[in-house]
């Protein structure tokens, strides 16, 4: 966006003689000739066309914001910055909670992670395919595997969904986390008020036709 | 031009060096042209369990120095017209291959045969990374516990990273062999089932091999256990083999033992 800022001057009247003004005018013209002509009240056809002669930018009954003191726009204006500091931290903090539950530098990885390789993330994962028996991942925001883990996990995000077999080791933010807890189903393990909950994702509840 | 096949485990005493024996005889037996490499250097077992320790005079790393042709090392197989052994040096170690010496040789007998089955060494060193380098296909023999198949799981990483193929953008074919089944023990859930471990390992299964005593007297003989008709290990061998030289065969459900179906029965009338 492009934008300029300039004061221009404007001269205000109402007209009660026409013949009067027209002189007015003529007389001061060189001095008003860079103005804004403002007129309240009722403007005429005549006026308005030795306006237009005398080719003046002219308005008629409008109310035009007036200029202030200094010290009053000052004011004014670091009022106004501060609720925008306050709006922009606001904005800022909500953002940053999405982000961190959602996707920061989100990868994706479709390969079964064999024994004995290492996956570092910077990021979220989201990874499609098995954690064998002595393979390592690690991921600083919110890890999702959608199939079995055997191996070793270590996951420093908000949240992270995985099933494990027994054999798993996982640690969610420094606490290590009992297999039993996350064996047989998908679940879904996060902080909530400075505590792991752990729930699962599909709760195998079977609804019968009654 | 042959194809390359590189038995490999990860785990040692899995039972490797028998599958190469017997599939290195039973390729031979469907009338292919087949070489069987010792890879395992500076711990030759292959020419024992082929019966053919009294034969060996040059060794893979004379061949690969030069100081003997190919076809001087390359030993006739005393059953198999088909088969031919090239045993590796018992006195030298692994330290003495690198991937250009490995290379020319492995070409050479892919422009000779139509299999080459190299066996690899145990564990995931130079010996083991040398056998996969230039290999088109492998075999990866496990047991069905779990250090077996977590050994192979790290072998399969490697063998995806490292070996020429896969640098060149390819893909290496891998097969699964499951070795040492005891029925009995799968259905009683005492020991890991096939389908737990293709899921584990996700690759494909080419044979079942139930554990079969006559294999150790087999070897001890050095008959390999294909040639006894009686033995299932060898019958094992013998569907797997076919599978290789591209017969399509029924997969037999070798945890499902005659024992224990002779046991129900029993049960049945008791």
């Amino acid at each position: 966006m492009q934008s300029k800022q300039y004061s221009i001057k404007v001269y205000e009247c109402t007209i009660d003689d026409e013949e009067r003004f027209i002189s007015f005018f003529n007389k001061n013209y060189t001095l008003f000739k860079d103005h804004l002509i403002v007129i309240n009240g009722y403007l005429s056809q005549n006026i308005k066309n030795y306006l237009n002669s005398k080719s003046l930018i002219f308005l008629n009954n409008i109310k035009l914001p007036k200029g202030r003191s200094r010290k009053a726009l000052e004011e004014e204006f670091s009022v106004q910055k501060r609720e925008h500091d306050i709006d922009k931290i606001i904005a800022q903090t909500e953002l940053e909670k999405l982000s961190n539950r959602l996707q920061n530098n989100l990868s994706v990885i479709d390969q079964i992670v064999r024994s004995g390789r290492v996956i570092e993330i910077y990021g979220d994962l989201l990874l499609l395919n098995r954690v064998n028996s002595g393979a390592t991942v690690y991921s600083s925001g919110n890890l999702i595997i959608t199939e079995l883990v055997e191996g070793s996990i270590r996951c420093d995000g908000n949240f992270m969904i995985i099933m494990a077999s027994s054999k798993a080791n996982v640690i969610f933010n420094g606490v290590e986390i009992n297999s039993k807890f996350l064996e047989d189903r998908l679940n879904r393990v996060e902080i909530k008020g400075g505590e792991i909950v752990i729930n699962p994702v599909f709760k195998k509840e079977t609804s019968w036709v009654s | 031009m042959g194809i390359v096949i590189a038995v490999i485990s990860g785990k040692g005493g899995v039972g490797k060096t028998t599958a190469v024996a017997n599939l290195g005889l039973g390729v031979a037996m469907n009338g292919k042209r087949c070489a069987v490499v010792d890879f395992d250097i500076g711990q030759r077992n292959l020419d024992m369990i082929l019966g053919l320790e009294n034969r060996v005079v040059y060794d893979i790393v004379q061949v690969m120095d030069g100081e003997a042709s190919l076809k001087q090392a390359l030993i006739k197989s005393k059953v198999n017209d088909n088969l031919r052994f090239l045993a590796a040096s018992q006195s030298k170690d692994k330290r003495v291959l690198n991937s250009k010496k490995v290379k020319k040789l492995v070409k050479e007998l892919k422009d000779n045969f139509d299999y080459v089955i190299l066996d690899s060494p145990a564990g995931i060193e130079s010996g083991f990374e040398h056998t996969i380098e230039f290999a088109d296909a492998a075999i990866i023999v496990v047991n069905p516990e779990v250090s077996s198949i977590r050994d192979a799981d790290r072998a399969i990483g490697i063998l995806d990273s490292k070996s020429q193929k896969v640098k060149d953008g390819g893909e290496v074919a891998k097969y699964l062999i499951i070795n040492r089944i005891v029925p009995d023990m799968v259905q009683s859930g005492e020991m890991l089932k096939s389908d737990d471990i293709l899921d584990i390992l996700n690759i494909k299964l080419v044979g079942k091999v139930p554990e079969d005593n006559g294999v150790i007297d087999a070897s001890n003989q050095g008959k390999p256990v294909i040639l006894d008709k009686r033995s299932v290990a060898g019958q094992a061998y013998k569907r797997i083999s076919a599978r290789l030289c591209g017969k399509k065969i029924d997969m037999k459900d070798v945890e499902v033992s005659d024992s224990s179906i002779f046991k129900k029965l029993v049960g049945i009338f008791r």
